[in-house]
This record gives structure tokens, C-alpha cells and sequence, in this order.
């Protein structure tokens, strides 16, 4: 076995190396779009319609998904990520708290998983009511944005129901 | 005859002791029955949104219409 003939084959070997990992890489579960509640559980069961989710929401692991109201008025943003650790979680949380542009905000806290808080306001050119439920769960953590008319701002007891359903969900599917 | 004589003494006891808790049952007093005022005029209470008793089962002071729930009763 010449010099050429062993470059050869661990070339081979590596590609075919290449190859398996790329295959292992694929079967990854990274794909938290599992994790999005459908608010549909808690309507008429056919008031909303999912978007695509999108992966990795600002560069965190995780999922996102934005479900829009049949009257085109209203939508529900919700986002989960999925940290390292419960202080990963809430940094994450912490992060995107403080770059919601919600104006004349009034914050009340939330019985809702780990540190729930609940920030009503609207948008900031006011033409949109906006309320954000955010908290953790064990290493995951949850924003959920209700966007719709001024005048009719997402009823808090919907958005607390929601909320607890999108936080069972999360404890079922990573036993957090 | 003197077994008889424990017998019959025995159920009397309970014959009796039966006998004065139906008695005291009936002299309890009953909840009074509460009388309705005679030739009142029925009791309205608000309407609906749209001056109506109400759609789909609606209560007073909601009304049905497709809001954040889809579709349901909601406050005026």
C-alpha cells in the first residue's frame, strides 16, 4: 500500500465520515416549533391560523409562531426558547423584555410558571393595542405577544389561560 | 321468663326512643316558605347591547360578536 493509495483512502474515510455526522446532525431534534401552544385551544377552536414557525428567534435556540385572527386584526405572537439552564432562560427573558416597544406600559405579575409578568399597553405609534405574558419554565422560557384593535385590548383572563396552557405544554414535552 | 321480661323491656326502650325522635323531628320548626309579593310588576333587568334580551344565550350586558376568543358572549 503505497503513500497515494492511503491518502486515498483516508480521504474516502473521511468523507464517508463527513457524510454520517452531516446525517447525525440532521435528526437533531432542534425543531421547538412542538413546543408553540395553539391558542385555538382556548376559542372557538378555529379563530386563529398558524405562519411558518421560525427557528432560533434573535440567535436563541427555540421557536416562534405567529397566529392571526380570521377578522385579519389580531395576532398572537408566541415565541419559546430553549436554554442551557433555568438562569439561561431568564436572561434570555430579561433580554427580550427590554426590547418590547410597548407604550404607556403597566406591568402586574402573572400566575403563570416561573416569574410571570404581564405588560399591557399599545403599540408605540398607538394605533394597536399590545399586552406581552413572559416567563420561564425550568431552562425554557415564553413570550407571548397579544397585538390587536385599541379599543379592544386581549382580555387578561385570556391571555393568564394561554399562557398556563403554553406552560403545561412546555412541562410535557421537556419535563421541566 | 325472666329472658322475656329483658326482651320486651329492651324493645320498648327503642320503641320509645324511636318514637320521641319522630316526635322531635315534627316539632321542629320549618323554614319558612317566602312569600311573593302579589300584583308586582315583573323584575327587568338590563338589556343586552343592542336593547334585546340577548343572542345566542347571551346575559345581560354582553354580547355575541367575533372578538379575542372567537366567537362568544363579550361585555358591551
Amino acid at each position: 500500500m503505497n503513500s497515494r493509495r492511503l491518502g486515498g483512502l483516508t480521504v474516502a474515510f473521511f468523507s464517508a465520515g463527513l457524510t454520517l455526522g452531516a446525517g447525525l446532525a440532521a435528526a437533531q431534534p432542534d425543531d421547538y416549533s412542538a413546543l408553540i401552544i395553539d391558542p385555538n385551544v382556548v376559542t372557538d377552536s378555529q379563530a386563529y391560523t398558524a405562519g411558518p414557525p421560525t427557528m432560533n428567534p434573535g440567535g436563541q435556540p427555540g421557536a416562534t409562531k405567529v397566529f392571526t385572527h380570521r377578522d385579519g386584526g389580531r395576532t398572537i405572537t408566541d415565541t419559546v426558547w430553549v436554554l442551557s439552564d433555568p438562569a439561561a432562560a431568564s436572561s434570555a427573558l430579561n433580554q427580550a423584555q427590554s426590547t418590547a416597544a410597548i407604550g404607556n406600559q403597566k406591568l402586574t405579575s402573572a400566575a403563570v410558571g416561573s416569574g410571570g409578568q404581564l405588560i399591557t399597553g399599545t403599540s408605540s405609534d398607538g394605533t394597536q393595542s399590545v399586552s406581552m405574558l413572559y416567563f420561564t419554565e425550568g431552562n425554557a422560557a415564553s413570550a407571548i405577544e397579544f397585538a390587536g384593535p385599541a379599543g379592544d385590548p386581549v382580555p387578561s383572563d385570556l391571555v393568564i389561560e394561554m399562557g398556563q396552557k403554553q406552560d403545561a405544554l412546555i412541562k410535557s414535552q421537556l419535563g421541566a | 321468663m325472666r329472658r322475656i321480661v329483658m326482651g320486651l323491656a329492651a324493645a320498648g326502650v327503642i320503641a320509645g326512643s324511636l318514637t320521641g325522635v319522630q316526635t322531635a323531628n315534627a316539632a321542629q320548626p320549618s323554614m319558612p316558605t317566602p312569600s311573593m309579593p302579589h300584583n308586582s310588576p315583573p323584575i327587568i333587568t338590563a338589556l343586552d347591547c343592542y336593547g334585546t334580551t340577548g343572542d345566542h344565550g347571551c346575559g345581560p350586558g354582553f354580547f355575541w360578536r367575533d372578538g379575542w376568543r372567537g366567537w362568544a358572549c363579550y361585555p358591551c
